[in-house]
């Protein structure tokens, strides 16, 4: 240890030596790593929106019940007395025909003009339920029990649709994180090995000095972190700039979708593609080193 | 220091090296390994350093069996040894000092004292002007030199230098040779391979092994 401490400057040294000597092959390794990454990172970038939303939803998660419109004011009030008494709702309150109709004119925005073409208004009341997601089936099957009740619509469908994407892409993405894990040790124990071969002379002297192979392997690991921290910077770079891209244009636009802050999905992108680039970069530099040795 | 007990080495492709070599070398010895080129000279220094393994025979250095079962500790056992290469293998794009001090990297020694073990020993071979000088530009007698100084600064129990004299003139390959003499001490054993027989004619102190077809003859002038 105090020996690596000592050499740190030499170590450094001879990494961007070796990094010269074969440096075209060293920068397309750079480029191939950093768009491997870049479709790594996209694919994150993706399963952690999503992920995101469908926490937003589950914590907002509510269901709409419709009642029978011949329902007296006292019924009404004792059925939202009822609802609540049920285990999982958090509350429930009445939303008159206007009330529908300004939160329909909210979410169109500038399209709400379409509403005018109605004479009357079209929106029937309902009792919004506000409840805990996890006790959602319970909750249906009770509602639908109760007496005047006509119809109950929930937001479970698009949960679940949305909780399927999800599993989809954590599949994917462990598919693809497996895959540039793999690509990315090829790519990186060739060059180490090519690198190993161009200093084969200085190696072998080493060696007959007496130098151990943590002290000529070294450099070479080095070589292989600076390639995969390259590439992961540069596929950062450009997640980054992607991805506030996509904001400018998609957050405008998409106002009642509920995005997690973009600098939040910025800063989990560069944490994991640095750590994914230095982890990559030490397996693939050893597996290169062990490789070189064996031959 | 150095035992051989019917050491002979022979090559995968059947050429025989050594044969039936039996020496002893004692700490503080200077030996002179002579003979014609393709004599085993070269070999004989191999299995000093562990380079190559005795095919037959046993062969210990500083007391530890050179067998390829020892690896490990051989390649330790180099550490305190100091290698004079007879194609210098000093790295080129490198000044004189850090060739020195790539020799020094991976033993106990601290920054500073690599620098300062580097510089003493390029002083001592005469390249105390060069220190900076890159080893592409310096001249062969002096790349020889450099060579030397690595060796050195590593304060080496056993100095192995093969050939150091080869394609050197006359004049540049004495000052080598004398310098490498002048290396010996109670604690530092030098062995020197060489094939130019006239440049030792005029010695009368060491160990004199002559190789010729594998076989040694020894013979010991003066005290050592």
């Amino acid at each position: 240890m105090k020996n690596f401490f000592s050499n740190l400057g030499y170590f450094i040294k001879e990494a961007k030596t070796i990094f010269r000597v074969d440096f075209l092959s060293n920068i397309f390794s750079i480029l191939s790593i950093g768009l491997i990454f870049f479709i790594l990172s996209m694919i994150f970038s993706g399963w952690e929106i999503s992920n995101s939303i469908v926490e937003v939803l589950e914590k907002e998660a509510e269901i709409n019940l419709f009642y029978d419109e011949n329902m007296e004011g006292d019924k009404i009030g004792l059925l939202i007395e009822k609802i609540e008494s049920i285990k999982g709702i958090r509350g429930a309150s009445l939303i008159n025909e206007e009330e529908s109709y300004h939160r329909m004119v909210e979410i169109l925005g500038k399209e709400a003009k379409i509403l005018e073409l109605f004479d009357e208004n079209p929106f029937s009341p309902f009792i919004e339920v506000k409840i805990q997601i996890e006790e959602i089936e319970t909750i249906l099957n009770r509602l639908e029990l109760l007496d005047g009740v006509e119809y109950v619509r929930d937001n479970k469908e698009i949960i679940d649709k949305m909780k399927n994407m999800i599993t989809i892409l954590t599949l994917v993405g462990i598919l693809v994180i497996a895959a540039v894990g793999i690509s990315t040790m090829i790519v990186v124990s060739h060059i180490i090995r090519q690198g190993i071969y161009n200093n084969r002379e200085q190696i072998n002297t080493l060696k007959l000095l007496g130098a151990p192979n943590s002290f000529i392997g070294l450099p070479f690991l080095l070589e292989g972190m600076f390639l995969t921290i390259g590439g992961g910077v540069l596929a950062f770079i450009l997640v980054a700039f992607l991805i506030n891209y996509a904001y400018g244009q998609i957050g405008n636009s998409l106002l009642f979708i509920p995005l997690p802050n973009s600098k939040v999905i910025i800063n989990d992108m560069l944490i994991f593609i640095l750590s994914l680039s230095v982890t990559f970069g030490i397996i693939g530099s050893l597996f290169g080193l062990s490789s070189a040795k064996n031959d | 220091m150095i035992e051989a007990k019917n050491v002979s080495l022979t090559y995968k492709d059947g050429t025989i090296a050594l044969k039936d070599v039996n020496l002893k070398i004692e700490p503080g010895d200077i030996v002179y390994i002579t003979g014609p080129s393709g004599s085993g000279k070269t070999s004989l220094l191999k299995l000093f350093m562990g380079i190559e393994y005795p095919t037959e025979g046993e062969l210990r250095v500083l007391n530890l069996p050179m067998t390829k079962k020892e690896e490990a500790n051989i390649r330790n056992l180099r550490k305190i040894i100091g290698p004079v290469f007879q194609e210098f293998k000093l790295i080129n794009g490198r000044t004189a000092l850090e060739n020195v001090v790539l020799g020094l990297r991976f033993l106990n020694f601290s920054p500073r004292q690599m620098i300062e073990e580097g510089k003493a020993a390029l002083i001592k071979v005469g390249l105390g002007h060069k220190i900076e000088t890159l080893v592409d530009h310096l001249s062969f007698g002096e790349t020889q030199r450099v060579a030397i100084a690595r060796a050195i600064a590593r304060k080496p129990a056993i100095i192995l230098a093969d050939e150091p004299t080869g394609n050197l003139d006359i004049d540049n390959a004495i000052n080598i040779l004398d310098l490498l003499i002048s290396l010996k001490n109670k604690d530092t054993t030098v062995i020197i391979t060489t094939h130019a027989t006239h440049l030792l004619e005029d010695i009368n102190e060491g160990t004199f092994i002559m190789v010729n077809e594998g076989n040694l003859k020894v013979e010991s002038r003066g005290e050592a």
